[in-house]
């Protein structure tokens, strides 16, 4: 039998330039359509979304950080697993990947209200391409309807090809070159390494390890698979979201 | 027991309810969305058989070499090529979705070619003395340059014209300290790959108005008053104090002492944003030419090419002259304002555009003739800036054109007259007859020596995934260090000073981009200007307002997005054809509430 995978990414935010090769590769590998032209940041689709950050300071002692954030895949009290009325979200036991089946949601969106990292994304348009750009659409994953919620899935259609390819060779575990998400296969600075983090031996699970390494919100507790990690110490510290105030609150 | 009207009604309201209670309706509400998955506004994707090709990117001169996973012959996805020795398997977020472009809803699908050929030939019978015919070439240094060049040649009076071009090549590797006045080193400078695999062996010293992506990267950032780049110069070359440096800059003598001190750690090399800039004469002095900046090199060609005409700048043409221009902005390049092309032409001009795009020349020309976009185009990719050893590569067509398009190549050669050729194939063979270098297959990742194959698997292996490259043998380059200070003083009328800091190179760019731009705010979309917070309150400007943005030349209608990175007194814009129309050489503008 098999060992359970535990999938995770990290993001060396010092390395991340902002470009943007991330977000334009998942939505070509996941089908994500452009919006309408009246659509904003707030009604876009991006699984995975840079977010420019900064320190708060005034110029020209301001000084920026580019963050990806793609669903974290919550390894514990995973938020949004709990609150859909319809199991439409579940944790893969055998890979820890949190995964959305749009075809089971009613477009309630509990889940992007629970969700503490704000990365899933609500369908508000019809899936429209530009006349004949829907045949470079990746056959491997089915474009999903207005009114269902979507989020980053670690291209689990790389995972089944990567199983399938196993499974014709007559071996059970796949092959760790062949199943990289696309994000991840696209990042031309290589800030972004993925593998399994129950596995010492990957890159990924050492880099969690570093001192330098942190998760978003780690203290409400929800164990997230992806970890940051960079040497400016004001990049950490937006990490645990402080309230301005300083009475930080603390779950349970 | 008696079956009774009341007990039927008790046993189905019974059944009713107690159905209430099993998974049974729950799942069913749950399962009453599944036809909704494939109901007819979903579109299909394709299926098929799927296979591997490989090709180059035209997009930009670095050429990246591309993984094109394809369905049933259409690609669906580009990745890059691990193999490659320069772009080392990275692309850009333009390259990823390049092939989208062929299908883009603002793709020139049409143009009156007869008529543009009727006019061109009408225009060269009656020209008058001294009246010439031009072609401007936005990329130039590939095959079909060559082919301008030779056609310009066998006219009378025929002109070649290039933008600005920069006779070096660049060696990042060698470098161990890099200031860079404005340069976009890790967004657009170069070679994705190539730029993030030396990263490691060098310091960045960014010196530039703003936090761009690469101020950000960058181990010290300058962030300078616009236009004082040569005064930074001169203070890190010793020759102005640094304190008088920072009173003229704005930069505090302690950041300009860190950056000295770190140029003391080996080879500097010194970029510029504009290629043809003075700032890179710093190089002589840096001794930086023949090791970090050294010759550009192309790869050879037939010895019957080089009768051609030399390549012109436009200002070097004289006012009202040109009767004819041909414009090929087929692929994305660098661009010069129409201001100064509209006084080289004669007053009966007539301009033909090669083009994809109506946003570029196509707004000023007669007739805008529709180009093979990336990935149908079938041609070469010119030398890289910083690729130091000579390349041959193709951009290998994917699919083949979905509108009916004109190789501006082969309109232009029919215009001077020259016999049809395939010159690839010519310059392939030539290369292949010279013998030195090495071809590097992508399928494999398999380097041999070009002696070690013959003339058709050289060919064959260039189309289906491959490229030359020929040893890196460097040749220096003169220069001398000349800097004079142009800060420009500010002016009433016009306060803002213009900084561009996306790059965009004209041409079609794909739909999904609005992931970075409106869907995120990750990039400056072309519709937008930003604005520091105190510059946006004195005009009464709140974040996301329908403004105008004005310059001497004119207005264009803008978003106004507030952001306290920006200095007051600039304005952020993301650049292009139309803002480089509008600003010229000089970057002055306002911002006003629409």
């Amino acid at each position: 039998m098999t060992a359970h995978k535990r999938y995770g990414m990290s993001i060396d935010i010092d390395k991340c330039n902002g470009c943007g090769a991330c977000m334009m590769a998942c939505a070509v590998e996941n089908n994500i359509p452009p919006v309408p032209e009246s659509a904003n940041d707030r009604k876009g689709i991006t699984w995975i979304r840079v977010y420019k950050t900064d320190n708060h300071r005034a110029y020209p002692d301001r000084r920026t950080a580019f963050v990806p954030v793609l669903c974290q895949q919550c390894g514990h009290d995973t938020p949004c697993v709990h609150v859909c009325p319809q199991q439409a979200v579940d944790v893969d036991p055998e890979t820890g990947i949190v995964g959305q089946m749009p075809e089971r949601c009613l477009g309630c969106r509990y889940c992007m209200v629970a969700c503490p990292y704000h990365a899933r994304y609500f369908n508000w348009w019809d899936p429209v391409w530009p006349a004949g750009m829907e045949k470079t659409l990746n056959p491997n994953v089915a474009p999903r309807m207005r009114g269902v919620v979507e989020k980053c899935n670690f291209c689990h259609g790389r995972w089944h090809a990567a199983q399938q390819k196993a499974a014709a060779a007559g071996i059970r575990e796949i092959d760790a070159a062949d199943y990289i998400p696309a994000c991840v296969e696209a990042c031309p600075t290589g800030a972004l390494r993925f593998g399994d983090l129950n596995d010492p031996s990957t890159e990924v699970a050492r880099d969690a390890a570093l001192p330098e390494s942190f998760r978003l919100l780690e203290k409400i507790g929800t164990q997230p698979k992806i970890y940051y990690r960079s040497r400016r110490d004001w990049v950490r510290e937006i990490a645990s979201a402080p309230r301005p105030d300083g009475k930080d609150q603390h779950r349970g | 027991m008696t079956t009774t009207r009341r007990n039927l009604f008790k046993f189905v309201g019974g059944g009713a309810m107690g159905a209430l209670l099993t998974p049974a309706p729950w799942r069913l509400i749950t399962d009453t969305a599944l036809w909704s998955e494939n109901w007819p506004g979903i579109p299909r994707p394709a299926r098929g058989e799927i296979t591997t090709r490989f090709t180059h990117c035209t997009l930009c001169p670095a050429g990246c070499a591309v993984r094109a996973r394809c369905v049933a012959g259409q690609p669906v996805s580009l990745t890059g090529v691990n193999p490659h020795p320069i772009s080392r398997g990275a692309l850009c977020p333009w390259g990823i979705a390049g092939h989208q472009l062929p299908y883009h809803p603002a793709r020139v699908r049409q143009g009156p070619m007869r008529e543009a050929i009727a006019a061109i030939e009408r225009a060269i019978r009656k020209r008058s003395a001294g009246e010439r015919v031009a072609v401007l070439d936005l990329r130039p240094g590939r095959t079909v340059s060559w082919t301008y060049r030779r056609a310009m040649a066998a006219l009378d009076g025929g002109l070649y014209v290039t933008p600005p071009q920069s006779a070096y090549a660049i060696d990042l590797a060698a470098a161990k300290t890099v200031v860079s006045f404005g340069a976009p080193l890790f967004d657009g400078w170069g070679t994705p790959g190539n730029v993030f695999a030396a990263r490691t062996n060098f310091r960045l010293i960014q010196v530039e108005p703003v936090e761009s992506r690469s101020a950000a990267l960058a181990d010290i950032w300058l962030p300078i008053r616009p236009g004082t780049e040569a005064v930074i110069a001169l203070a890190l070359a010793g020759e102005i104090a640094v304190a008088e440096a920072a009173r003229v800059t704005g930069v505090d003598e302690k950041t300009l002492g860190a950056a000295k001190e770190a140029m003391a750690g080996g080879p500097v090399l010194a970029l510029a944003a504009d290629p043809a800039s003075p700032l890179m004469n710093w190089n002589a002095k840096l001794g930086a030419l023949g090791h970090t900046v050294v010759a550009r090199r192309e790869s050879p060609v037939p010895d019957t090419w080089k009768k051609a005409a030399p390549a012109t700048q436009m200002a070097a043409a004289t006012d009202g002259t040109i009767r004819v221009l041909l414009i090929d902005e087929s692929l994305p390049g660098g661009y010069i304002p129409w201001s100064e092309i509209a006084p080289k032409l004669a007053p009966d001009a007539v301009v033909v555009a090669f083009t994809s795009s109506s946003e570029g020349y196509a707004r000023h020309a007669q007739c805008a003739l529709p180009t093979a976009v990336y990935p149908e185009t079938a041609e070469d990719v010119g030398p890289a800036i910083d690729t130091v050893a000579a390349v041959f590569r193709i951009s290998t067509p994917l699919i083949a054109a979905v509108v009916p398009v004109v190789n501006p190549g082969q309109f232009v050669s029919r215009i001077a007259g020259l016999p049809p050729s395939d010159a690839l194939r010519e310059r392939a063979d030539v290369i292949h007859k010279a013998g030195s270098g090495m071809l590097i297959g992508y399928a494999d990742g398999k380097s041999t020596p070009v002696k070690a194959v013959t003339a058709d698997d050289f060919w064959k292996t260039l189309n289906q995934g491959g490229c030359w490259m020929d040893s890196t043998g460097k040749q220096t380059l003169p220069g001398k260090l000349e800097f004079t200070a142009s800060a420009e003083p500010a002016q009433d009328e016009l306060p803002l000073t213009v900084v561009a800091t996306e790059p965009r190179r004209g041409g079609l760019e794909s739909t999904l981009l609005s992931k970075l731009e409106r869907e995120s705010n990750l990039r400056l979309s072309a519709d937008r200007v930003a604005l520091s917070p105190v510059d946006a309150r004195a005009g009464g400007i709140e974040n996301g307002a329908r403004c105008v943005f004005e310059t001497a030349r004119g207005r264009l209608s803008v978003a106004a997005m507030i952001d306290a990175a920006v200095p007051v007194g600039v304005v952020e814009v993301a650049g292009g054809p139309r803002v480089a129309d509008l600003c010229g050489a000089n970057g002055r503008a306002r911002v006003v509430r629409a």
